[in-house]
């Protein structure tokens, strides 16, 4: 068995990998059937998958298509393991996550969001356009352990320190993890802002996120 | 002639024939920032030439940089072939919905018509109205979205990256129709006596690869310049974002100079295509135009002329991207100032000189 686990493992993240739906799902199917552990699938197949992917987009073999049809082929996989699933797994932590109000820019926040749930974090997404406040009470509401906030334009980046105000506030600051990310952001400017963490890309985004959750 | 008094066309002119000028030509890319300087709102630009040109007049007479643009939002284009486009009062327009959702509806798309389609025919006054009035001075473009970037517009970003590797045949079909609208818009840009001012943020490398680039956007590319060429303008291309590993293809494309972003290295761009095209680029429009200070603006104009000063094709201090609609004033004059600082010719005396 556990030869032919190591194979299924492999074969669920070689087909993510190599952005192949179909292979994805069958793969899938046949893993249930053999009778591993759903949760154990998800994590060694479909997620190593995804990071691999993801390695591949850093390392620029990759690119925003190849990167979409991964994350494609892992979520239909998701689909067919997730019924099966008997516990979450050790969840990493809750975040959420949104473009920041007057952006509709949201494929880089889409790819992060995708990076952190195969990381294993539980993730809410706002969508785009998103105002500061909504950022703030849905973190309340869900106990956030990150707000993960993104943008491209420059026009709409003061959005992010008004999320780190209302947090100082409202006196909850040390509840929740501000990481930020998008095109015109850059290290001094989480700063500058007080945000707690700043990624350039989705992949570092997972590492970020993972080192914010131990910290909380 | 004394050198204080070059105007930016003669500046440019002799720039290109290796002739001794005053300082580099020097192009602040100006977008919505125009508006501030006649205090207006963004959204005001909206079916508006005569008030883009006021503000494009006074933007250039205000700070007396090299090339006027054109230039409100990058979806003109694609608004013009249907897509929806919303505009804050007081803000950048985006994207609402693209024209079509599926590629079943390609074959409905037509080719915009610049006389008559969405805020084309407005862009257009504008480019009249500022030649009349500055043309005899100073270079008028008007921005064209190149067609991989409308394509993305019409179809949507996520969709059209979808069928690069999906349906190869449907980003064909929808690079062809934005290729003819470019076209059409193109001519209509020369007709007013304007060149066409190239910007393609898609087809960077930071979205696509280079392969799916020489499939996808170079041969449209190719096309549209080419028929910019005949009708005797050199073209300018702007890509956003990584670019390095597709230089060799914009210049195959045809472009005369290449407008880098703060992601390209320019010290790259002048070792490996400078004795073949102008580059110009790449001071941060965030960071350092944005938000940094005039001394940090001033400092980036020194970093980027001792980098590409001498590129054998000339070079032109600009920023990476058009600016931050936010940019304060003082940022825009402290690139001009420290550009003439500098003057001509550059030595490596004065680039030391940086430190007061």
């Amino acid at each position: 068995m556990s030869g032919k686990k190591e194979d299924l493992l492999k074969k669920l993240a070689d087909a993510v990998v190599d952005m192949d739906e179909k292979l994805t799902v069958a793969t899938a199917h046949e893993s249930l059937a053999e009778g591993l552990d759903a949760y154990e699938a998800i994590d060694g197949g479909l997620s190593r998958g995804m990071e691999r992917a993801g390695q591949l987009f850093e390392e620029e073999e990759y690119f925003i298509p190849e990167l979409l049809m991964c994350s494609d082929a892992m979520y239909a996989g998701l689909d067919v393991l997730k019924p099966h699933l008997k516990t979450t797994g050790e969840k990493k932590g809750t975040v959420v996550i949104g473009v920041i109000e007057g952006d509709t820019h949201d494929i880089g926040k889409n790819m992060v969001r995708i990076m952190l749930e195969t990381g294993g974090f539980e993730v809410h997404d706002l969508g785009r356009d998103v105002p500061p406040r909504v950022f703030v009470d849905k973190a309340k509401e869900v106990n956030a352990t990150i707000i993960g906030l993104s943008t491209l334009m420059t026009t709409t980046m003061d959005g992010m320190g008004q999320v780190v105000r209302l947090l100082q506030e409202e006196n909850i600051r040390d509840r929740h993890k501000v990481m930020v990310g998008g095109g015109p952001i850059s290290p001094g400017f989480a700063k500058k802002i007080g945000a707690d963490g700043y990624a350039i890309n989705a992949a570092e985004a997972v590492k970020v996120a993972r080192e914010l959750a131990g910290a909380v | 002639m004394t050198i204080a008094a070059m105007k930016p066309l003669e500046r440019l002119a002799a720039y290109g024939r290796g002739e001794s000028i005053d300082r580099l030509p020097c192009v602040p890319i100006i977008g919505n920032t125009a508006v501030r300087v006649i205090g207006v709102k963004v959204s005001e630009f909206r079916g508006n030439g005569r008030l883009i040109a006021a503000a494009q007049i006074a933007s250039y007479r205000k700070f007396g940089y090299d090339v006027i643009r054109v230039f409100t939002d990058l979806f003109t284009l694609a608004e013009a072939m249907g897509a929806r486009v919303h505009y804050p009062t007081d803000e950048t327009a985006y994207l609402a919905a693209p024209a079509i959702t599926g590629v079943d509806d390609i074959s409905r798309l037509q080719p915009a018509d610049p006389r008559r389609d969405g805020n084309l025919p407005h862009h257009l006054e504008a480019m009249n109205l500022t030649v009349e009035s500055v043309g005899k001075e100073v270079a008028v473009t008007g921005a064209l979205t190149c067609p991989f970037t409308t394509a993305s517009f019409l179809i949507g970003t996520e969709n059209l990256v979808r069928l690069t590797l999906k349906n190869p045949q449907a980003v064909h079909l929808l690079c062809r129709v934005a290729l003819e609208s470019a076209k059409n818009y193109a001519a209509a840009i020369i007709a007013a006596d304007c060149t066409p001012s190239l910007t393609d943020p898609m087809s960077s490398t930071s979205v696509i690869s280079p392969k799916q680039f020489r499939e996808f956007s170079l041969p449209y590319l190719k096309e549209l310049i080419s028929f910019i060429h005949g009708h005797g303008k050199s073209v300018t291309l702007h890509i956003c974002g990584k670019t390095n590993r597709i230089w060799d293809d914009m210049i195959a494309a045809g472009a005369d100079c290449l407008s880098i972003d703060n992601d390209a290295s320019l010290a790259e761009a002048r070792t490996t295509v400078g004795d073949r095209v102008r580059i110009m680029g790449n001071i941060k429009p965030s960071e350092i135009m944005l938000q940094g200070t005039p001394e940090d603006v001033r400092h980036a104009v020194y970093d980027c002329v001792a980098l590409a000063g001498d590129s054998p094709r000339g070079y032109i201090v600009a920023s990476g991207c058009s600016l931050p609609t936010e940019t304060p004033f003082a940022n825009i004059q402290a690139m001009i100032d420290a550009t003439a600082e500098i003057g001509w010719p550059i030595t490596l005396e004065k680039l030391a000189r940086r430190n007061p």
